[in-house]
């Protein structure tokens, strides 16, 4: 019995293949990648290769969305436990928070979460945070509300089910069921939540940092795009635009396949 | 009416929260003084920044929106705001918005028919292709591509340009989701007995179906009005548009603090009466919303 459905299975793969190509590319072999880009230098880089600043502006988008969409699907679950765990009025409490914050356009809060982070951090608070750590906390504060969301659906749906009662029948406590009943079979939906984080995340940071509002470096491909976009306008960017945007495409559509495919798959309630 | 109105108070509580927090946090911000610093800004600026604020005077945190209401400038240089120019750009803002949204509308139906009509055969795998594509572009790409044409001719050509580029993703989005609601419909007894009947397919999709898959429409159209609105920031940015979008990134960019918490509360109001008008959409056009308050 196939236990990962195809399309999941090309998701992942292109996800992974589309990793280790920015970083043999991008990080490991820039020398090479120089040498042999047909696209030839950046307008506003001539030192640089197209090739050498898309790939490497993966590696680092890549990077983000990993960390960010990671910790946004942890938080996300966390309080969907804490909502089932606590139920009653302050389930309903947390998931109106919960609404007020997925209301809320993540690039409007990620801004305001930028200047305030950078604002510490040229005063000498930044509590160890570098741009990467300041880009993925502040996308993760922005992104937990959906999964979380999906999660205490999840968990609401999963818990009307006879397994469940059986264990709660014998007198299993509402933090052993969810950890021993509950997370097995929750595990392929929190990665299918993960992956469609994935390429928020990286919309997302790429759209501040075209701003020019992140100070992310090594460069994203969002800032990579943002540094040069008024050379781009005038003087014709098509080829600097293209494979940067090709790189996303790919991205998102490994990131989306995968998690389509793995939350419409046949749940097991192990 | 009465479950609008609770909807319509849970969405309210949202301005007043995103005033005080966008307010206190900017409050606190350390704005650095010391020449050292890469990004600090003078010690008369951060005592203007102080002044605009109202930090240390009673009821400090409604000073900004006194200062817009008596029509002084908000902001601690040129690049602050008055409460009419704030109008005056959001009202642009708005207004590509409108012209976003039928654009986004077109796009979703025509999506949805084709996919539905793809669904089997062999152009299926583009049912998955166009949205990764869509949803993987963010409105700066499109942008980028279009600007060195429409950039310098004015005539509205900007603004159109704005309004195609940010209609494209949330346009294939509510096509999807129109898709997948169609093809239920579709499948539905009462389709094939009004089939079965006679009427021809155009009247089952038009008197009978459509009916039903519209509210599938109205649930995705908050999401997709806040999509359209924070995609005009890029498309705004890009295409040289003064209009909101381009305030919030210059006030972001140059720490006009008070710009900010005026700017993202004055979002958060905008979001609630999408939310307020999506309601009153589909409680006149949907009887069940009605049917299952009652």
């Amino acid at each position: 019995m196939r236990r990962v459905p195809a399309r999941a299975t090309f998701g992942l793969i292109l996800l992974v293949g589309l990793g280790a190509l920015s970083l043999v590319a991008g990080r490991l072999f820039p020398d090479w990648l120089a040498s042999t880009c047909p696209l030839g230098v950046d307008p506003t880089r001539p030192d640089r290769t197209v090739c050498e600043l898309a790939f490497g502006g993966l590696w680092v988008s890549l990077a983000v969305g990993l960390c960010a969409g990671g910790l946004s699907t942890l938080i996300g679950l966390l309080v969907a436990a804490v909502a089932r765990l606590v139920g009653g009025a302050w389930e309903q409490a947390l998931l109106r928070g919960v609404d007020a914050v997925f209301a809320l356009p993540d690039v409007l809060v990620v801004m305001v979460l930028q200047l305030a982070g950078q604002s510490l951090a040229d005063a000498g608070h930044s509590g160890g945070l570098g741009p990467f750590g300041l880009m993925v906390a502040s996308l993760a504060l922005v992104g937990w509300a959906g999964p979380a969301r999906m999660f205490r659906n999840r968990l609401a749906t999963l818990e009307g089910q006879e397994f469940v009662a059986a264990a709660r029948a014998l007198g299993g406590g509402g933090t052993h069921v969810l950890r021993v009943h509950l997370w097995p079979a929750l595990r392929p939906f929190a990665l299918a939540v993960f992956l469609s984080r994935l390429p928020t995340a990286i919309l997302t940071e790429s759209t501040v940092s075209f701003f020019g509002i992140a100070r992310m470096e090594p460069m994203s491909l969002g800032r990579y795009l943002g540094t040069s976009y008024a050379a781009l306008i005038y003087e014709g960017g098509a080829r600097v635009v293209l494979p940067a945007w090709a790189l996303l495409v790919l991205l998102v559509l490994g990131a989306s396949l995968a998690s389509q495919a793995l939350s419409a798959s046949p749940r097991k309630a192990t | 009416m009465r479950s609008v109105l609770q909807k319509l108070a849970r969405q309210l509580v949202l301005v007043p929260l995103v005033a005080v927090a966008s307010y206190f946090l900017m409050a606190m911000l350390p704005l650095t003084t010391e020449s050292e610093a890469k990004r600090q800004v003078s010690p008369e600026l951060a005592a203007s920044y102080r002044r605009d604020l109202g930090i240390g005077e009673p009821l400090g945190f409604l000073r900004p929106w006194q200062k817009l209401w008596r029509g002084e400038r908000l902001g601690t240089s040129a690049q602050g705001v008055t409460g009419d120019e704030l109008a005056r750009k959001l009202s642009g803002s708005v207004g590509v918005g409108l012209l976003a949204l039928p654009l986004a509308l077109t796009w979703a139906l025509g999506f949805a028919m084709v996919r539905t009509r793809w669904r089997r055969g062999r152009w299926a795998a583009l049912g998955d292709v166009v949205p990764a594509l869509a949803f993987g572009t963010p409105v700066f790409i499109p942008a980028l591509l279009l600007a060195p044409a429409v950039v310098e001719r004015g005539n509205m050509l900007p603004e159109l340009c704005a309004a195609l580029v940010t209609s494209i993703w949330p346009g294939i989005f509510l096509g999807t989701l129109v898709g997948d609601s169609l093809e239920t419909e579709l499948s539905r007894d009462y389709v094939r007995t009004a089939l079965g009947k006679g009427l021809a397919p155009g009247t089952v999709l038009r008197r009978h179906v459509l009916p039903n898959v519209l509210p599938a429409l109205l649930d995705a159209v908050g999401p997709v009005a806040t999509a359209l609105l924070a995609g005009s920031f890029a498309a705004e940015r890009v295409l040289g548009l003064p209009y909101f979008g381009q305030l919030y990134v210059l006030a972001v960019l140059n720490k006009q603090v008070a710009v900010v918490v005026v700017a993202t509360t004055t979002f958060a109001s905008l979001l609630v009466v999408v939310s307020l008008a999506v309601e009153l959409t589909r409680y006149a056009v949907d009887p069940r919303s009605r049917e299952a308050r009652a």
